[in-house]
């Protein structure tokens, strides 16, 4: 997995400019041409930097919690999920700073209040209670990453962000239905697809 | 209360403070609504125009990847009108050391682990997806430019089909009052201008309100007086028929107004609202149970992508219930399907008059196929249901193809398949170009296992209904 993500991230840098065609209504007013209707590189527009912080933010916290689970998830399938977040984000994560420094775009370094909030909920919660939550807060992290990735793909400007945000999301939509799968087999909750039952 | 009972409480109050600050969220203010423009037309038209050649040539790049857009008809297969010939053979592409057959022995998780489905059987984007919005063919623009002197070109793209692969315009029109005039289009499109002229006499004054109606443009998202638009001058909008040609299609599309975000947007082929009087439920996604329904909601819809937000800026027409949308109704609901005279009044082929081939298509489609158990021939091939074919086993979701993130369909309308030989492309999106192509297509989504005879026989059949 982690060699995917690193030779998707390597080839979409050496893409076509043309892989990526956005609207211009929505460009910002100041960005620089590098030719008519294509923006020279790294120029953004307000939803690239949105995009670029709350992607960090929301891979930041992905990183933090599945470092937790790693060590302290009960379930083996729990735990091999985890150690394959750690993995796949650090690499995304460290991309997306390099596109963003290239534009220039601060982003934030600590966990934020949401993050926050279910990182202490985490914290406190033992066992297969432990695991269930840990799971249900992945469902609902990489829903939002999902819906944040396809929003960048519509209404960014920044191609190389744009590009970043459609070789990752492949994998958010992957690991969605991993965790999907993983809660499944904890609770019984339905699945589109059928999971071998592990709960009792 | 026992000391147990208040650390309980501490935990319900801090729980809960936990989920109400998770509800504020910070999410971008633009994923559901539509945003504003950031720019003035004349620097988005500039851009817009710059960027057109590519925005063009990256979609004929997907569509000859995926398809075979020859000019390849079947000899003796026209469609309804007689003017246009109806296109042979399977177009959508095979991966590279597949056939056919090979691929329908696999299972969907193999299939889907080896990356072999065609390209042609997923979603098709838009031509531009980031922006989206209605796109007429180029005949429909002549033709409305003609008599109406209202331009529907947009400066950013243009229409991505070739012609031969589009409905016959323009199609004809039966009445479900007038059976024995047959075709009353006279072979024109009918506009604002003609209509009168030409239903004078035929229609019912109820009717011919709601046909003016049908026939009067109101503002659109592309096409409007505002800046947020993508004709050159201001326009006066878009009337409904200006897509539903003379109450069939003309294959103008748009992307579906019932999805978000914008890159996960199916494109939408319009429909032909023949026979919608047998019909119980409408849109891919909507399911409005009536065509009053529809008729008032469409201008929201397909006009404003969903966003009624946006059409309050625009200038939205509210049609008025009882009077407009009633006669609006009425005039759609007296539009009969084209005739099949080898169907009897089950719509089962009559044994006199259909070939042995058509028979043998009928008992495929009946039998082994399983098609009859969704497009019940008594109710004109229609079950009035939403299915979830589940395409989605076949193939790993979330990759972006020309800016659209293909996500699963989820459930969609049947459609009719009366008078289907007229009304290529064929899905919701277009994604299948042929008759031929919609039977490969569903002998892997069932599984049915079908051979090259009885895929043919199938076909043959069709082309009667
Ligand atoms: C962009 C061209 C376009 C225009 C203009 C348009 N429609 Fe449609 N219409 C469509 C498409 C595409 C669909 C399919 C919608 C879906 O699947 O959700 C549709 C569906 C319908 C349906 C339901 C048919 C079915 O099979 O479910 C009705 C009824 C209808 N339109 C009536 C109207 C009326 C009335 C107007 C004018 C107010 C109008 N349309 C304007 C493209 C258009
Ligand atoms: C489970 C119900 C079901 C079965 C069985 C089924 N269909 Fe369909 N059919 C649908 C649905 C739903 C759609 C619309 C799908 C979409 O647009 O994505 C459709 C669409 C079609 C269309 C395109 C219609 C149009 O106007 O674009 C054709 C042609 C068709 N089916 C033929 C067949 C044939 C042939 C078979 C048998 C081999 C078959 N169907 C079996 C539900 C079914």
């Amino acid at each position: 997995m982690r060699n995917f993500l690193t030779i998707i991230l390597m080839t979409i840098t050496t893409a076509p400019a043309a892989a990526q065609i956005g609207n211009p209504a929505g460009f910002a007013p100041d960005t620089r041409m590098q030719e008519p209707g294509v923006p020279a590189d790294h120029q953004t527009n307000n939803q690239d930097r949105l995009f670029a912080q709350l992607a960090a933010a929301g891979g930041l916290a992905e990183v933090d919690l599945a470092k937790l689970a790693a060590t302290k998830a009960a379930d083996a399938r729990v735990k091999e999920f985890a150690q394959a977040l750690v993995d796949d984000h650090s690499d995304a994560n460290s991309r997306l700073k390099a596109l963003a420094d290239a534009a220039k775009i601060p982003l934030p370094d600590t966990l934020d209040a949401d993050h926050k909030a279910v990182r202490q909920k985490l914290d406190a919660a033992e066992g297969q209670a432990f695991d269930v939550a840990y799971i249900r807060s992945q469902i609902i992290a990489h829903q939002k990453t999902a819906q944040l990735l396809a929003w960048e793909i519509g209404s960014g400007e920044d191609a190389q962000l744009q590009r970043y945000s459609a070789a990752t999301l492949p994998a958010v939509m992957k690991h969605l239905r991993m965790a999907q799968d993983i809660a499944s087999a904890l609770t019984g909750q339905a699945s589109r697809e059928i999971v071998a039952a592990k709960h009792n | 209360m026992s000391p147990l009972k208040l650390v309980a409480l501490a935990c319900v109050v801090s729980a809960s403070a936990a989920s109400l600050a998770a509800y504020s969220d910070p999410l971008p203010p633009d994923l559901t609504y539509r945003p504003l423009p950031t720019q003035p037309l004349s620097s988005v038209r500039a851009n817009d125009e710059a960027q057109k050649p590519k925005v063009m040539k990256r979609q004929q790049n997907l569509l000859n990847k995926r398809y075979d857009l020859a000019d390849k008809p079947i000899p003796d297969a026209r469609m309804s009108g007689g003017q246009k010939k109806v296109q042979d053979g399977v177009r959508v592409r095979l991966p590279d050391g597949v056939t056919w057959d090979t691929l329908a022995s696999m299972s969907p998780t193999e299939i889907r682990d080896k990356n072999l489905l065609p390209e042609g059987f997923r979603p098709l984007p838009h031509v531009k997806q980031a922006t989206g919005g209605q796109v007429f063919p180029q005949k429909a623009i002549d033709e409305i430019g003609k008599q109406e002197n209202r331009d529907l070109k947009r400066f950013d793209v243009d229409f991505d089909l070739p012609d031969h692969l589009t409905p016959e315009f323009p199609p004809p029109i039966f009445l479900t009052t007038h059976p024995e005039l047959g075709d009353v289009s006279r072979g024109e499109l009918l506009t604002i201008k003609n209509f009168y002229e030409y239903m004078n006499g035929i229609i019912t004054p109820v009717q011919m309100e709601g046909l003016r109606l049908l026939l009067t443009p109101f503002p659109q998202e592309e096409f409007n007086q505002t800046e947020d638009r993508k004709v050159a001058q201001q326009s006066m909008g878009v009337a409904c028929l200006d897509c539903h040609a003379n109450f069939h299609t003309n294959g103008a599309f748009h992307l579906t107004p019932d999805v978000r975000p914008q890159a996960a947007r199916f494109r939408l082929d319009s429909t032909s609202l023949r026979g919608m009087f047998n019909q119980q439920i409408h849109g891919s996604k909507r399911s409005l149970r009536s065509i009053e329904d529809f008729t008032e909601f469409e201008q929201r819809t397909a006009y404003f992508n969903g966003d009624h937000v946006s059409a309050t800026r625009k200038g939205v027409n509210l049609p008025d219930r009882p009077n407009q949308v009633a006669m609006m109704a009425q005039m759609q609901n007296i539009i009969d399907f084209p005739p099949a005279p080898k169907l009897d009044p089950m719509g089962k082929l009559d044994p006199a008059k259909a070939s042995e081939q058509e028979l043998a298509g009928e008992r495929v489609f009946m039998g082994k196929g399983r098609c009859g158990e969704c497009h019940l021939p008594q109710t004109s091939f229609l079950d009035n249901n939403m299915h979830d074919l589940k395409l989605e086993r076949f193939y790993n979701i979330g990759y972006t193809a020309n800016d659209q993130v293909a996500i699963a369909d989820g459930p969609i309308k049947t459609f009719t398949l009366r008078g289907i030989k007229d009304s290529p492309p064929y899905l919701h999106d277009g994604r299948l170009l042929t008759l031929a192509d919609t039977v490969e297509y569903f002998n892997l989504v069932l599984g049915v296992k079908l051979t090259k005879e009885e895929k043919d026989s199938l076909v043959a059949y069709m082309l009667t209904l």
